[in-house]
């Protein structure tokens, strides 16, 4: 259980709020590169942490991201003309820059300077592989731009999906540092999935239902340790990285692809789902990069020109009963992503979390949040950088190995937990 | 939806309705401390408010006897009593480590908890990690081992475990 006045902190971003200036430390996705393809392509709305923006790529190719709504009379931006380096409003015909300084103003004498005292908020917008990352936060303080792997291998490497969620970020994220439910919920996936199915490592998940966790501080977050039993003598870990504030990764099954999520708050009750897969000496085959397309492993299948899933609450996530009957899927929703996202809708859009009934095995969980809760305040109070704003903290791995019974995880897998280019995930 | 379904969650106040009833402790917890440093933290812990839970600090091991009957020091000045006696009526036990020092104990706690099917927690201090050998007696029998340099993770965990 979590006091109210934790969770309210924790779950809520928006300006002003302790965990929205902690989110505003970082650089976060704030959408697919895929969503402004070209020079001059239409602008698209973004909302982050409470804020209306829109995002457009100039005649030049520069990326921007401005308040959503015009500064003369409040009208939205989404529906501007892109054009001639800057985002036309087309009620009277006030146009930005990527900066969001005003340049035309054209009620205006000519060479009248009244448009240089106009600026909208804006913030920048940088592509680091398939994704456009934002900084809100002071500029005098803008951190280096991300280093995680899965946005530094090249293209050929790597593939990334988003998906809304409608639920505060805190119990989307939660369930990405949550291994007890692998065994339950995903359970169907482990044997049919392509991206997950014929690894070694599904057969010790199968056989042992009841892991044991090790919870470890990182220099950027957490490191939690699943462990099953393996052959006689040995332990199968599986070791999920938390890298503040929303980065997490699932450990990996035989050679397939390596996945993760990236969790970043629309507004206090939905958020956007980064999905990843990246292979960190391959490129993904197209049978692989199909399937992801296709919503499988961690992705989603949406609705097509938005990044909505099809199986969605409204819809009840097309549950199967009979597929849930036969085994085929835990809980009769299919795919990965929908059987995580259903769950964790139907706790409402921000959970109470003064009414948990928590277990020893949510001791991650316990810990993210102690440590959300202790980054927010110290920022607050004493202005401290939280951890994960460092891009040497981005450098983690998600691992999965087989250990003797008497080794430590934290102890073997140093080299397997961090990110060496040009060599394998270590994986079961 | 099914006709037969009456409700459904279509708005974000239906979606946070919940039946308000009071919820009873779940747990009746036991803290063990198994060296010095660790009973230190636990005196601190223990002066918090809490609903069942009670806290120990171990004796010594004794070769050649039962785990059950490791001795154990209530923190409350309770005279000392036998693990079997703190574990009756329990179903979780957070055991906590600054050291080394307590690791034949932890193997006991962990081998007596394991025989009752008593959900073993740990909680190991230390920014080195220096309770490698308590870990390593914990391991095969506590549910999760929580490595942290912060003892605010102890108070965390007993509130969120609602003891």
């Amino acid at each position: 259980m979590l006091r109210r006045d934790i969770n309210e902190l924790l779950t809520q971003t928006g300006p002003g709020t302790p965990m929205g200036e902690l989110f505003r430390q970082y650089w976060i996705p704030a959408l697919l590169a895929e969503e402004l393809p070209e020079n001059d392509s239409p602008p698209v709305r973004v909302k982050l942490l409470s804020e209306r923006m829109v995002a457009f790529r100039d005649s030049e190719g520069r990326y921007g991201l401005v308040d959503e709504f015009c500064a003369h009379r409040g009208a939205s931006l989404w529906f501007g003309r892109n054009e001639g380096s800057g985002l036309r409003c087309p009620y009277h015909g006030w146009k930005y820059d990527v900066t969001g300084q005003c340049v035309e103003v054209p009620s205006e004498a000519d060479n009248s300077s009244f448009c240089q005292n106009v600026q909208l908020t804006a913030y920048p917008l940088v592509k680091v592989g398939d994704l456009l990352w934002t900084y809100m936060g002071d500029a005098a303080e803008q951190p280096p731009l991300p280093e995680f792997e899965f946005v530094q291998v090249p293209p050929e490497q790597t593939y990334t999906s988003k998906r809304w969620q409608q639920s505060n970020w805190l119990q989307a994220f939660e369930g990405g540092i949550d291994s007890s439910h692998v065994t339950f919920l995903h359970s169907g996936g482990l044997k049919t999935d392509p991206l997950f199915k014929g690894a070694k490592g599904n057969e010790y998940n199968m056989k042992d239902t009841k892991p044991f966790f090790e919870v470890a501080d990182s220099e950027g977050g957490l490191f939690v340790g699943a462990r099953r039993n393996a052959e006689p003598g040995t332990y199968y870990w599986r070791i999920t990285p938390w890298v503040m504030p929303a980065f997490t990764m699932v450990p990996p099954r035989g050679d397939h692809p390596v996945h993760g999520h990236f969790w970043v708050p629309i507004d206090d009750e939905n958020c956007w789902t980064y999905s990843f897969d990246y292979h960190p000496v391959r490129a993904l085959t197209d049978q692989e990069r199909q399937a992801m397309v296709d919503g499988h492993g961690v992705h989603s299948r949406n609705i097509p020109g938005t990044y909505r899933p099809a199986a969605n609450m409204d819809n009840d996530y097309l549950i199967d009963r009979e597929a849930q009957k036969r085994g085929d899927t835990y809980s009769g929703v299919a795919g990965i992503a929908m059987q995580d996202a259903s769950l964790q809708e139907s706790m409402g859009p921000i959970v109470d979390r003064t009414k948990e009934r928590l277990v020893p095995a949510d001791s991650g969980i316990i810990k993210a949040r102690q440590k959300l809760r202790k980054a927010a305040i110290a920022l607050r109070d004493e202005g401290v950088r939280p951890p994960g704003v460092d891009p040497v903290h981005h450098r983690v791995r998600s691992a999965a190995v087989v250990l003797p019974q008497a080794e430590s995880f934290l102890d073997s897998c140093r080299d397997a937990v961090t990110v060496t280019p040009g060599v394998a995930q270590s994986s079961v | 939806m099914s006709l037969s379904q009456s409700a459904r969650a279509a708005s974000a106040a239906e979606s946070r309705f919940r039946i308000t009833r009071p919820i009873a402790p779940a747990r009746n917890a036991r803290v063990i401390a198994l060296d010095r440093a660790a009973e230190a933290v636990a005196r601190r812990v223990a002066a918090r408010s809490w609903a069942a839970a009670r806290f120990y600090a171990c004796g010594e091991a004794a070769e050649g006897r039962p785990p059950e009957a490791l001795a154990l020091f209530g923190l409350d000045g309770v005279p000392p009593v036998a693990l079997r006696e703190v574990l009756a009526g329990t179903d979780v036990v957070v055991v906590l480590a600054a050291g080394d020092a307590g690791s034949r104990q932890a193997a006991a706690i962990g081998a007596a908890c394991g025989a009752r099917a008593v959900t073993t927690a740990g909680v190991v201090l230390g920014d080195g990690f220096e309770a490698d050998e308590a870990v390593a007696a914990l391991r095969p029998y506590a549910r999760v081992l929580l490595l942290s340099a912060d003892e605010a993770d102890v108070v965390e965990l007993l509130t969120a475990l609602r003891v």
